[in-house]
């Protein structure tokens, strides 16, 4: 990809960090991204890549910070991107979170971690896990041991590091299925999707072998159980450590886990479903006097299940005031700096239905900005349910020294881009 | 950055440094160097610190040394005689016990961006290639690269090449990447690094052991290869099944690309990688990342190119979503328009009407193009809604729509009886969209009954009208006007001319004005015949369905920076589709011995390459020959074989001096035919085949094969376009 340097802006555009991989670039040409950047804007015409003459600019934006790789050659975007977000993800992983105050005062660490990634523009060491090892935050002493490079650099099982140790053996899966809704103004489902994945965190000892079992279509019609409830799953991924090749041979999901946290796979299902939440809504604006807000919202799942800290914003003109609120059941508060209601119920149970009236005025002198059709966005969590009713049947720890270890599942649904259009 | 005080400061930090005191308490000389590193990060000139940090690196403390080769990384170009002091503690470092220390010290060093600096790094560089712990191996691959780039013009190490190329057999999967990548910036000037069979072999069987940015690059690397036989490509290609569904994005689509190219011969092939690869560039057009989303978006764009329907059914994937920033959801726009059809427009428009009434006016009018472009297929849906929304009275929608009009009368005609009747209704049109509405009045006028008093009131209000061009649009249209309803034009045209002859400054508008005049002065029929001239397009008709391209048109630039901004309006697009790629004549599929060869557009050779036909070739000769040499080039023309009489067609090879040695008589599949033609001091040898019945899915095509002694790729490029241009006139001739 040969990114030919790296560097990290403030929303200013001043530089927080340069580093020149290739040395084939002037470092002062970062000076002209902000400039194009602006004129861009103005423009209407901003666009992730950035050209000026030979140069290159591939950028994310990310919480305060601009992340701007230059490059003279003719790269892979998608892997420029990518490494981009890779970068953040270790930032991350290392100071919590992202952003301005953490770069300036973990510069030295920025710097550490900035030259094992990549070296001459080439991506290097890019999993946070091994970089953990090896890079830490305090500074090391040689008489004390300095690090040597993990032996997950040369190991054939790279995301996991050897003699590993723990005093309880356990693993912990977690089925997250989250779910994205479009529906248009007139009420019809424009999009609607299940993004599921499954996430593990590994406290086990040595290099275990986990094999899992999941109630997939596809294998049960190899292994004839044909009759037993199921799910077809589309466009699954898997983490680098699931032996592929069993895979595509007879479904078998087996593989030696990293250690700690990380997403074994992911998987999308197009099946169109009920939405979970249904909202209706009526907007009515009297202009120069007031808005009146009608919210019906129906829980449209089993009745075992409840939904849990369920948030619905809804729109409201930015210079509507004296907010009322009347609700059958959880909180109503006005969100200023959001020109919203937040309407809040902690528990809503399944096959409900709840209803919320909110009365703005409106000052009687109008401003002539057209006002954008923001969409009701929903977040919600479903616990102990699975939209596609996926199923762990399964998982196996084999390890050699033969220890007992304990898997636990949990599964949950949770609003992923959850939008309803609103006239 | 010109700190106030910043002189003080380095004077300080000097005192520091070099206080005993201070190097005696180890993490107080740290704190120093950390302040140092802070002010260099900001801008602060240091580099006058730069003996006190060279005492500062023999260290123990690992994170100092970094701290402190990094400084040195930043000002060895500046202070090179003093750099050269640092190098003794680094090169005692390449020996450390720790590879973490030899790696450190070997990267650092290689850094050190300074004229002279070979001789010092070599002995290392090359002790570092066979260190035992990879880790320094990796650094040691890319020093070589480095090593390079310090001088670039000298002679190419032949034994550190070879050394390379050894390395690509490294256990450790990172090593034989660097070293692909050493490679390729080494051997840069040769065409980089020779992809053979063994290697394209290793490469193919290390593929699962490696990161994904390693595979995304290896997959490049590989399009160089070309295998050699239909059986090897297509144990590659199921090789590389896999790889076409990978959880990366940048994966998947490294590996279509290359699907492509190998399977260039195979169209079915292509098909079929393309509907496979659909999944995950859909799932990328849904990434959480806005960049990814939007590289994905420009992906289906290409992808769409030949595969116009392949995302039909998907429609709903690329409506925009509320938050998403204006470049994305222009993107998604205009694959909307691309991916209509009969099944899904009534839920597209629908969506696409939604966006009309945007708080972006931007946005606003990207959308409703989007419709006027939608309408040149769907008339009448569209012109409901384009009319609907005039009814809106918000100016930048309605100039919007009214240049829609304009452009769907010029290309559906049909549609003009309907865009009159409401131009009727839209009197005072706002800025922007004047000339449009001029445009219509004046060449529909006859069908638009409050047309001349439309226009009276622009030509009234001529004074305060301050753009030229709407002015010159109002006198053309005056002109038509009159031509068609004179009895109530001819006293506003007599004003307008007077305005525009004796008043107007503007030159233009008044050379326009007297050109009118004159014209009108040789009479109405003579003017007629000057001034109108079609009224629509003659060379469209309804279009039905879009021209699909052939895949090879992007294959050569897909998965890079090309497609993201090839519709920016940027005049530096030329350098980035040139930059790396020969894409401009891309269609041509060359074989590994002629990449290095700078390509050139197919059509600046045709003038300069002359065949002449010399004296005959027996047939023996030429077979001999034929099965001595090695195809150098082959290429679907994307048509089937004239369907004239054969000997029409030797004649016309004839004519372009290219002798035909044999062909298959009359309509027995497969057709081949030979021929031959010498050009420059070379001998060209080719074979025309259609039906191969190895590639049954394309046997409606022309298949060129070409082979030459001695090789010149600039003639093949030359005969092979004449040779194209014959076939295509042969076969409009015959149809």
């Amino acid at each position: 990809m040969a990114a030919s340097a790296i560097f990290i802006l403030d929303l200013k555009g001043k530089v927080l960090i340069c580093r020149n991989y290739m040395g084939n670039v002037n470092i002062n040409e970062i000076d002209n991204f902000m400039p194009i950047m602006m004129k861009r804007e103005e423009d209407a015409d901003l666009s992730p890549v950035v050209i000026h003459g030979s140069t290159h600019f591939l950028w994310i934006k990310h919480s305060n910070l601009y992340l701007v790789a230059i490059t003279k050659k003719n790269t892979n975007a998608a892997l420029v991107y990518s490494f981009l977000y890779k970068l953040v993800e270790v930032f991350t992983e290392y100071f919590k979170s992202l952003e301005e105050e953490s770069i300036r005062d973990n510069f030295v660490t920025v710097y550490e971690l900035m030259d094992e990634v990549m070296d001459f523009g080439f991506p290097q060491t890019t999993d946070s896990k091994i970089l953990l090892e090896y890079i830490t935050q305090r500074g090391h002493k040689l008489e004390v041991g300095a690090p040597r490079p993990p032996a997950t650099v040369t190991n054939a099982v790279s995301w996991r590091s050897e003699g590993i140790k723990y005093r309880k053996n356990e693993v912990f899966m977690d089925v997250i299925e989250s779910v994205n809704l479009l529906v248009s103004a007139t009420g019809s489902v424009l999009r609607s999707e299940i993004l599921g994945c499954i996430k593990l965190k590994v406290v086990l000892s040595g290099m275990p072998e986990l094999r899992l079992g999941l109630n997939d279509k596809v294998l049960f019609e190899i292994t004839g159980r044909e009759k037993s409830k199921s799910v077809e799953l589309e466009d699954v991924k898997f983490h680098q450590c699931v032996r592929l090749s069993r895979f595509e041979n007879d479904r078998t999901i087996s593989f030696i886990p990293p250690d700690g946290e990380s997403e074994l796979m992911s998987y999308r299902l197009n099946t169109t479903v009920k939405p979970l939440i249904w909202i209706e809504s009526v907007i009515e604006k009297f202009s120069h006097s007031r808005v009146e807000i009608k919210v019906k919202a129906r829980s449209q799942f089993k009745s075992r299940s409840t939904a849990n800290n369920v948030s619905i914003l809804v729109p409201v003109p930015s210079d509507a005031d004296s907010p009322k609120f009347k609700t059958t059941t959880g909180q109503a508060k006005w969100v200023p700096e959001k020109s919203a209601v937040e309407w809040n119920i902690k528990s809503f149970p399944g096959g409900k239905e709840f209803m919320m009236r909110a009365h703005f005025g409106l000052p009687s002198v109008e401003s002539d900005v057209l006002e954008a059709k923001r969409p009701i966005t929903v977040k919600f969590e479903i616990p102990y349910f699975t939209v596609s009713g996926i199923q762990v049947r399964y998982l196996k720890i084999i390890a050699k020294s033969g220890y007992q270890a304990l898997p636990w599942v949990r599964y949950i649904t949770q609003s992923g881009d959850y939008q309803l259009r609103t006239n | 950055m010109p700190y106030f005080g910043s002189e003080e400061m380095v004077k300080e930090l000097k005192r520091a440094l070099s206080n005993p005191n201070v190097q005696a308490d180890r993490l107080r000389y740290k704190n120093y160097i950390t302040k140092v590193i802070r002010y260099m990060t900001q801008g602060l000139d240091v580099s006058a610190l730069f003996m006190d940090m060279v005492k500062a690196s023999a260290t123990v403390d690992i994170a100092q040394k970094k701290l402190v080769y990094l400084y040195m990384c930043t000002y060895a170009s500046d202070k090179p005689d003093l750099a050269l002091l640092a190098i003794n503690t680094l090169r005692k470092d390449c020996a450390d016990p720790n590879p973490m220390v030899r790696g450190l010290a070997l990267r650092n060093m290689c850094n050190f961006r300074m004229p002279g600096m070979t001789e010092y790094i070599e002995q290392p560089i090359v002790a570092g290639l066979r260190d035992k712990a990879s880790y320094v191996r990796r650094v040691a691959v890319l020093g070589c690269a480095k090593m390079h780039s310090l001088q670039p013009n000298t002679d190419i190490d032949g034994t550190i090449v070879n050394e390379l190329y050894a390395l690509l057999r490294d256990p450790d999967p990172v090593v034989v990447v660097n070293c692909l990548r050493a490679l390729e910036e080494i051997l840069k000037d040769e065409g980089g690094v020779v992809i053979n069979k063994p290697i394209a072999h290793h490469l193919l069987n290390r593929m699962k052991d490696l990161d994904s940015w390693a595979q995304s690059e290896v997959l490049t690397f590989l399009l160089r290869y070309r295998p050699r036989s239909d059986d090897e490509l297509f144990d590659i290609l199921s090789l590389l099944d896999s790889f076409l569904q990978s959880a990366h994005a940048h994966v998947a689509v490294a590996t279509l690309r290359l699907f492509l190219q190998l399977a260039s011969a195979h169209p079915a092939v292509q098909a079929d990688a393309l509907l496979c690869t659909s999944a995950p560039l859909l799932a990328t057009c849904g990434a959480a990342s806005r960049e990814l989303r939007f590289a994905g978006l420009c992906h289906v764009q290409q992808v769409m190119r030949s595969q116009p329907g392949l995302f039909g059914t998907h429609y709903k994937r690329f409506f925009c979503g509320y938050s998403e920033p204006t470049y994305i959801k222009f993107r998604k726009m205009e694959i909307l328009v691309e991916l209509v059809n009969d099944e899904n427009v009534a839920l597209v428009l629908e969506e696409l009407r939604s966006y009309c009434t945007d708080v972006s006016p931007e946005l606003a009018q990207a959308a409703i193009a989007a419709i006027g472009r939608i309408a040149q297929t769907y008339s009448e849906k569209c012109l409901d809604i384009l009319t609907g929304l005039l009814a809106l009275k918000q100016d930048h929608i309605t100039s919007a729509v009214i240049q829609m009009f304009r452009d769907l009368v010029w290309f559906c005609p049909q549609s003009t009886a309907a865009v009159c009747q409401t131009v009727e209704a839209c009197v005072d049109s706002p800025q922007d969209s004047e000339q449009a509405l001029l445009w219509l009045l004046g060449e529909h006028g006859d069908q638009i009954s409050s047309a001349p008093y439309v226009m009276e009131g622009y030509i009234d209000g001529l004074k305060t009208e301050l753009s030229s061009a709407v002015k010159m649009e109002l006198l053309t249209a005056s002109v038509k006007m009159f031509l068609c309803r004179p009895a109530e034009t001819q006293d506003m045209l007599g004003r307008l001319l007077h305005y525009c002859i004796e008043e107007e400054s503007d030159v233009c508008v008044r050379d326009r004005a007297l050109l009118c005049y004159r014209l009108l002065q040789r009479g109405v029929e003579e003017t007629r015949k000057v001034v109108t001239g079609p009224k629509s397009d003659p060379s469209m008709s309804v279009l039905t369905g879009r021209q699909e391209e052939p895949i090879s048109q992007w294959a050569s630039t897909f998965n890079t920076l090309g497609p993201l901004s090839g519709c920016d309006l940027c005049p530096q697009t030329a350098v980035i589709s040139a930059a790396d790629q020969p894409s401009s004549s891309a269609e041509k599929e060359l074989l590994p011995e002629s990449t290095d060869v700078t390509l050139s557009s197919p059509d600046d050779t045709e003038e300069e390459i002359s065949l002449s036909l010399g004296p005959p070739l027996s047939h023996e000769t030429f077979e001999k020959m034929w099965l001595d040499l090695e195809i150098l080039q082959r290429q679907t023309m994307g048509f089937p074989r004239p369907r004239t009489a054969l000997d029409t067609l030797q004649a016309a090879l004839q004519l372009v001096k290219i002798q035909t040695l044999a062909f298959t008589p009359g309509a027995t599949v497969p057709w081949k035919a030979y021929i031959y033609t010498r050009s420059t001091g070379t001998l060209i040898l080719a074979e025309l085949l259609q039906g191969d019945q190895h590639a049954p899915g394309i046997d409606e095509s022309l298949v060129v094969s070409v082979k030459q002694q001695p090789v010149n790729q600039h003639a093949i490029r030359g005969f092979v376009s004449i040779l194209k241009g014959v076939l295509q006139t042969l076969n409009v001739d015959s149809s």
